[in-house]
């Protein structure tokens, strides 16, 4: 049994930047993540660290929050952030009126814009439309939410808190009514661990209901799921929005070799099942081409798919503390915390913790704000040279990691999660997603002794299952033909058989 | 190249494309070859499937869809294939094993039983079902065959790993052709006093000369050897395509290889000439009769967009089953994607319907329900519609 005092329920944003906060202000805690970091809506999300500016006319608070949090992340997430900028541009058609007030809205928040002419934008980023009227520039860049998860959590792991990804909560201990622990089952092994601690926090996001119903309470939420196509070039180097009110497929953001374009928003259920629409794609793909017309024919690697955790408005026992997110008080030792944006995730985390140091009767103050993340040095990155030098040994080829990386990533983190060493070296992330290099990084583990042959054959189905679920809704073109030519060799060649 | 006419033109050097033009540069006619880039061969493990479902192959076609061109062909047009295939290879350095009427299996990288009809010489021994005790050799570092997998689909196996300094399967298959490294690589196997049963070997035993080199080994070593195929590159798959290729050169054909059609000529139902891109002035390539054989989406034959699919030569008219969403189905397991079905409809004279050209004939993967992954029916329907679309072809021409 691992006694804690504060046990936090999911991984992504939200719960790292809650156990890095506790940290800094000293009090012991333990973080239960199902997947690995950022597998929620975290990791499924648009990559854009907002300037607020989409926020700006319809919610000006959020906005403020935005661009408070943006300047903060700057700061302290340098090897999370890439200061791409961003620029909203107004395609003929699109209400003069609405870019008027998004101008004035911006100036009231004190987001910083610059208005361009055709010609300049163009200048800046040569795939636009040339028949835009014009694009105004923010403050938007890009960021890394599984770096930044990796990294908050590493404070934590550093600073004697202990973070168990790979495990599931299952049950919450509850005595005279109280919730006094959770049960955590161990995903491969399936054994169960029981962790004590005096004050659970319920970070899981879409998932938030589920738990808080675990521990006999509820919290009223309606789903929303977005989903998202990854062209397989860079074809702007800053993020684009369209100039309009919040609408499908309007934002363009880049992100290492590739671009994000997404979204959509539509009702969602369990959001352990939800799939991308083909009619999604075509939705986005004919949005974003609008503002660079090279998304009309670029090869989509993927889609993917994620969960809004919407708060009902009328939430009874809720206690306001911004527009964007929502501290739930159960009463029964839990609290869930909700809603959000990735953008906002250390504000969330400070102001969760100052609502437990209150029940804890602590009097520290939030420093993360102002301390750079730890173990930002260690983060190599992977430059290209580096990576060029060991290209007799690449195992895949498509973002050019070799199998020594590889075999690092492996004894580093001792994993037995293919998923893992996939975030932590991009192997797969490439155009042929994994097809190829995922049967290669599984023989390594087999080498190296981390999985045996029949759980790596196992591992290699599950894992085909899910890409062909992230490829499927935008197969068509070269896509198309790369999943022909990986359906052949594992089909064909290998004989695969379905799983029983 | 001679600026003559061509009897036969035949755009696309797959599987299907070659056994057309063997069999009419065997019948004394002019052929050229025209095609983009290598084919999809040169990834397969080389063996021929035919129809995977029954223990004679033959009888599964009674179970196939309706329109799928092997109906077109039949029991008699598609044995006559596959035996004239035999022919040609028996010649060659990589004869084939087996016979027309009969399945058998190899044993795939992952230890389980793959379904095929005729095998290259070099997997004919190759093992999946008796207890026989395996021994695999494989090569340190090789990225695209791990033999732990197999252990796990298949019991009383064991593998030991040689160091032969290189990780691809091409590095050490040219490694093979060199008899120094062959006279140590054959003492160290020596040394490592295998127990009884047989020998097996990713499939890298050389590319010019497998079936000598393994014999040369098996001789040595007093055991029955086999390869296994690999992930693509596939050295068996690159062994088939270069004898192929070299098969038709020495019979007498013109092959343009590396080339894209730029136009095409024709004058009322009949075609008479392609135009190839060139660099310089774009060359004219005649012929009296024309075969299509450019294989399907992979090779690109076939070319999807959004909604829709097109032929990319001479933008045939090509079915397409449904709008996208019901292309694939949500199980990357089950086989039978609908899209398996798009290509090119022919008639019974192999003839594409609903288009005014009378001398084009259609061949290979490229033809409307072949689906060739469910039924796994790959070089076996490339060679069968590639036979039969070059004897129609002859009655064509006389
Ligand atoms: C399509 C889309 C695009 C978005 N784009 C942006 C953007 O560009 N910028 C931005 O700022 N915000 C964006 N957001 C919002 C942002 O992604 C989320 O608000 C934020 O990531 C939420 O973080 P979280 O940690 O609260 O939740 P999550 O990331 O969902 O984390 C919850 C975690 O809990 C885990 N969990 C669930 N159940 C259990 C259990 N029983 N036991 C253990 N663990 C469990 C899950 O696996 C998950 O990792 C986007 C959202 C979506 C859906
Ligand atoms: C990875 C993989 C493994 C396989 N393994 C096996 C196996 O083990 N056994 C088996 O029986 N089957 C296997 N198959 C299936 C089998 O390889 C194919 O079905 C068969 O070889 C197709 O032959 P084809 O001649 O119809 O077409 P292809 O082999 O596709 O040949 C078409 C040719 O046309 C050329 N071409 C295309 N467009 C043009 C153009 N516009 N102009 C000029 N030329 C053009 C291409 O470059 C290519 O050379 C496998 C397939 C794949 C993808």
């Amino acid at each position: 049994m691992i006694k804690t005092d504060v046990i936090i329920i999911g991984g992504g944003a939200t719960g790292c930047g809650i156990a890095r906060d506790l940290t800094l202000r000293g009090a012991h805690h333990c973080l239960l993540e199902k997947g690995d970091f950022a597998s929620g809506a975290t990791g499924a999300c648009h990559g854009l660290l907002h300037s607020g500016g989409r926020y700006v006319v319809n919610d000006p608070g959020a906005a403020r929050e935005c661009i408070r949090e943006n300047a903060i992340l700057r700061k302290i997430a340098q090897k999370c952030v890439e200061p791409t900028g961003g620029m909203f541009v107004r395609l003929p058609g699109d209400s003069k009126m609405f870019r008027d007030r998004f101008l004035k809205s911006c100036d009231e928040v004190g987001i910083s814009t610059e208005v361009l002419s055709p010609t300049r934008a163009l200048d800046l980023v040569p795939g636009l439309n040339p028949a835009i009227e014009e694009a105004i520039t923010v403050p938007d860049c890009s960021i890394d939410p599984f770096r930044l998860c990796m990294l908050n959590a590493y404070t934590s792991r550093h600073g004697g808190g202990e973070i168990l990804t790979h495990h599931e909560v299952v049950a919450i201990v509850k005595e005279k009514g109280v919730c006094v622990g959770v049960l955590a089952r161990e995903r491969l092994t399936s054994q169960i661990k029981e962790i004590r601690g005096r004050i659970i926090v319920n970070a899981t996001g879409a998932w938030g209901d589920k738990i808080a119903q675990l521990s006999g309470s509820h919290v009223p939420m309606s789903l929303s799921k977005g989903s998202l196509i990854i062209s397989n070039h860079r074809l702007t180097n800053m993020v684009i929005n369209r100039l309009r009110p919040p609408s499908d497929g309007d934002i363009i953001v880049p992100n290492e070799a590739v671009c994000l374009a997404g979204t959509t928003s539509l009702p969602a259920g369990d959001p352990d099942t939800i799939e991308v629409d083909p009619v999604e794609v075509d939705i986005i793909a004919s949005q974003a081409e609008q503002m660079i017309p090279a998304f009309g024919s670029t090869r989509l690697i993927r889609t993917y798919t994620g969960v809004r955790p919407l708060l009902k408005s009328d939430a009874a026992d809720g206690r306001a503390i911004s527009r964007g997110f929502r501290i739930i008080n159960h009463h029964n030792g839990m609290f869930s915390i909700l809603g959000g944006k990735l953008s906002t995730y250390r504000l969330m985390a400070e102001k969760m913790v100052d609502v437990i140091s209150d029940e804890f009767g602590l009097k520290v103050a939030c420093k993360t704000a102002d301390i750079p993340l730890e173990g930002q040095d260690e983060l190599s990155g992977y430059p290209l040279s580096k990576r060029l030098k060991t290209m007799e040994d690449i195992i895949c080829e498509c973002e050019l990691i070799s199998r020594g990386d590889v075999e690092h990533a492996i004894n580093s983190i001792g994993t037995q999660y293919i998923g893992d060493i996939q975030h932590r070296t991009r192997l797969g992330m490439g155009p042929c997603q994994g097809g190829f290099c995922t049967y290669r990084a599984l023989g390594i583990m087999q080498d190296l002794g981390r999985v045996s042959p029949d759980e790596s054959l196992k591992i290699l189905q599950q894992f085909l299952q899910r890409r062909f679920k992230g490829i499927r809704p935008a197969l068509w073109g070269d896509q198309l033909k790369e999943e022909q030519l990986v359906e052949s060799i594992y089909l064909g060649i290998l004989n695969m058989e379905p799983q029983e | 190249m001679t600026p003559l006419t061509y009897d036969v033109v035949v755009i696309g050097g797959g599987m299907a494309g070659f056994t057309s033009a063997l069999y009419l540069t065997g019948q004394g006619y002019k052929v050229a070859i025209i095609s983009k880039g290598d084919p999809v061969c040169c990834l397969s493990t080389g063996c021929i499937d035919v129809l995977s479902s029954d223990k004679n192959p033959l009888d599964g076609i009674p179970g196939l869809s309706r329109d799928h061109p092997y109906h077109l062909v039949g029991k008699k047009g598609i044995t006559d294939a596959l035996n004239f295939f035999k022919r040609i290879m028996q010649d060659t350095p990589i004869p084939y094993s087996g016979t027309p009427r009969k399945n058998r299996t190899i044993l795939t990288p992952i230890g389980t039983a793959k379904t095929t009809c005729l095998v290259p010489m070099t997997m004919a021994g190759s093992e999946t079902e008796s207890d026989t005790y395996i021994h695999v050799i494989s090569f340190k570092g090789l990225k695209d065959f791990f033999p732990s997998y197999i252990t796990s689909g298949r019991r009383n196996i064991r593998f030991s790993l040689y160091d032969a300094g290189t990780s691809s399967t091409i590095g050490i298959a040219t490694l093979f052709e060199d008899k120094s490294f062959r006279r140590e690589f054959i003492s160290w196997i020596q040394n490592l006093e295998l127990p009884h049963g047989k020998v097996a070997f990713p499939a890298v035993l050389g590319i010019r000369n497998p079936l000598k080199i393994l014999t040369e080994i098996s001789d040595q070593i007093g055991r029955e050897i086999f390869e296994i195929p690999t992930l693509p590159p596939s050295i068996p798959g690159l062994r088939l395509f270069r004898t192929l290729k070299s098969s038709f050169i020495k019979s007498g054909g013109d092959n343009y290889w590396g080339k894209v059609i730029a136009s095409v000529e024709s004058q009322g139902d009949q075609i008479e000439a392609v135009t190839l891109k060139s660099p310089g002035r774009p060359s004219r390539v005649p012929g009296k009769a024309f075969i299509l054989s450019t294989g399907s989406f992979v090779s690109g034959g076939l070319y999807a967009t959004r909604n829709t699919v097109k032929e990319t030569v001479f933008d045939l008219p090509v079915f397409v089953p449904g709008t996208r969403k019901d292309w694939f189905k949500e199980d990357f397991f089950q086989a039978g994607h609908a899209i398996e079905t798009a290509g090119i409809k022919v008639d019974s004279s192999f003839r594409p319907v609903n288009t005014r050209f009378g001398n084009l004939f259609v061949s290979g993967s490229i033809l409307s329900h072949a689906e060739i992954m469910k039924n796994h029916c790959g070089h076996g329907l490339a060679i069968a519609t590639g036979f039969r679309a070059a004897k129609i072809c002859e009655e064509f021409l006389s």
